[in-house]
């Protein structure tokens, strides 16, 4: 058995590079840049290295959102994904939601699984980490999360991850969802002729459109301001007397 | 109402994670009233030294097989939903390890229960649960509403700092549980770094940033956690040049940590490395530049540069541990 249609699962994020404040109390997002999901990167070109090492594969991109998602579905394009799929009528802001439109999305446009399933750990926004395993659950497939390194033959797949002071080595036979961990690739740069012919591709729409009652609510957003008074101490031998007589260390 | 704890185990040893979340879990339940806390251990590990480490009340079921020593997200997820309905518990706390990561979502499908990952657990003014959890690289926090009538949270790394209740009448009940075969995924080898203690088990971290200058350098940090009897950790600048490996990254994208002393050498103090400290207990903050962020949140700062000022921490120490 071969590797020939790959789902790869991206979402936009706002560039979380400065601060946060709560205004009305919302965070306060509208103006920042959105990008693609730094995990999401490693997804992509995992994909699109599997398609160029074993040819004859078709990797398509899915994303739940709007027309504004355009931009991180030209740019999985321009990455090398053959097509892009927006999901659209899907709600953003319930991890079981979006997994159940990605779902919806998945199965009717393979009219079944593809054999393989790609997504970024976690989105950089919320850190939560739910989408992808909640999605193979719904999928009934196979599952591996935040996987460093992968290697395809024969039909199976093997995979690693970082555990707390180790490694773990998986085997998994597709159909199957990985979500990729930082160190899986480095994502290559697009090149200008790459990005122009992505912008005349079509976008396929596929209704992503669902009755989920949502897990959880979030209330109560407010600007964490961590601050402690710092002493500063003049000489090492003052820091570990200070260490010892106030906070019992050493 | 019933609270049950996944207490992980890795080569015979329930996590220090897993120990805090656990003693965390009995304190709550004192303060809420009329709740049972159990425990599971899948894998075997000894019962004294669980009993001593996870006291409290209540009952802690070990699965004392072999073939549960290493995870199997399939017969884990499957054990862990049996013992969800043997012990009727609406809220199953792990701490948020790589494993809770892979399992936590699974559970919460299988039981159509609510997910909150990543928080911290307390009580709120009305006297019911309350988590907390942080988005936008930590710079935002929120409450998370259970929606569900049961829920599953993995909890943030954070030292427990209530008092062991007096009594201790912890059962330990071994149970059976089936281990399926063929099961997909399937973990074929499981590798422990050797020598090393992992930043997560560490009472004591040292942490280096770009201000360490060069991967050599981080041999002062080695030498300085060594006479500490900590660990060594890196932020996410020495991680990407290549200086440490990503599994020593503290912060938002790599590991948050919850020591009892955390040594800042030559960290600015970007708001991701910052959420992933909060945990900490007392922070240190070594920098050669008075105005880097990393000292608002500091208790103990040094100014100078690490080249410098590290030999002459590790010398003090040895001086004192020696004097004592």
């Amino acid at each position: 058995m071969t590797l020939k249609n790959i789902a790869v699962c991206i979402n936009q994020v706002p560039d979380t590079a400065s601060g946060i404040e709560v205004v009305h109390g919302n965070p306060d997002i509208g103006y920042l840049n959105k990008v693609l999901n730094p995990y999401d990167e490693y997804a992509i070109e995992e994909a699109v290295r599997l398609k160029e090492r074993l040819g004859e594969v078709m990797v398509t991109a899915f994303s739940v959102g709007d027309k504004k998602h355009y931009d991180v579905l030209r740019k999985a394009l321009s990455m090398g994904a053959d097509r892009a799929c927006l999901v659209d009528g899907g709600r953003r802001d319930d991890s079981r939601s979006v997994a159940a439109s990605l779902d919806k999305a998945i199965r009717f446009h393979y009219d079944g699984f593809p054999d393989l399933v790609v997504c970024g750990r976690e989105s950089s926004d919320c850190n939560r980490a739910q989408v992808p395993l909640m999605l193979a659950e719904m999928l009934g497939v196979a599952a591996v999360a935040a996987v460093t390194e992968l290697m395809y033959e024969d039909g199976v797949l093997r995979v690693w991850r970082e555990i707390e002071g180790g490694m773990e080595e998986y085997v998994l036979y597709p159909p199957a969802l990985i979500s990729a961990e930082k160190g899986l690739n480095i994502p290559r740069k697009t090149n200008i002729k790459a990005v122009m012919k992505a912008r005349k591709e079509p976008i396929l729409h596929i209704d992503g459109s669902v009755e989920i009652a949502s897990g959880v609510a979030y209330r109560g957003f407010s600007t964490i301001r961590r601050q402690k008074n710092c002493r500063i101490m003049e000489t090492a031998e003052d820091l570990v007397r200070i260490l010892h007589e106030e906070r019992r260390i050493l | 109402m019933s609270f049950l704890v996944i207490l992980e185990q890795r080569q015979g040893t329930v996590k220090k994670a897993s120990v805090d979340v656990w003693c965390t879990v009995q304190h709550l339940a004192e303060v809420l009233g009329e709740t049972d806390v159990c425990g599971l251990v899948m894998g075997g590990a000894d019962k004294n030294i669980i009993r001593e480490r996870c006291a409290g009340k209540g009952t802690i079921y070990m699965v004392n097989d072999a073939v549960f020593h290493d995870y199997c997200p399939e017969c884990y997820a499957g054990t862990i939903v049996d013992m969800a309905g043997r012990t009727a518990a609406e809220n199953i706390f792990f701490a948020n390890t790589a494993m809770a990561k892979d399992l936590a979502p699974r559970i919460a499908m299988r039981l159509d229960a609510a997910l909150a990952s990543d928080c911290v657990i307390g009580v709120d003014g009305n006297g019911s649960l309350k988590a907390v959890t942080t988005m936008y690289a930590g710079t935002v926090s929120a409450v998370i509403e259970n929606l569900r009538k049961s829920a599953v949270y993995t909890v943030a790394p954070r030292l427990c700092s209530f008092e062991a209740r007096r009594e201790n009448t912890v059962e330990i009940l071994e149970i059976k549980a089936e281990c399926l075969s063929g099961c997909n995924p399937a973990l074929k080898e499981i590798s422990y770094h050797k020598g090393r203690k992992d930043i997560a088990e560490s009472d004591i971290l040292v942490a280096g940033g770009r201000g360490v200058g060069s991967r050599e350098n981080f041999a002062l940090l080695e030498s300085l956690a060594m006479s500490l009897g900590g660990a060594v950790g890196a932020s996410r600048s020495a991680v990407d040049e290549g200086w440490r490996p990503h599994s020593e990254q503290i912060g938002q994208t790599g590991r948050s940590v919850a020591p009892k002393l955390y040594i800042a050498c030559g960290i600015s103090g970007a708001p991701q490395h910052l959420a992933g400290i909060a945990g900490a207990e007392t922070v240190v903050a070594i920098n050669r530049d008075r105005d880097a962020p990393i000292f608002k949140v500091a208790d103990y700062g040094i100014i100078g540069d690490i080249t410098e000022v590290v030999p002459l921490l590790e010398r003090a120490v040895c001086e004192f541990q020696r004097m004592k």
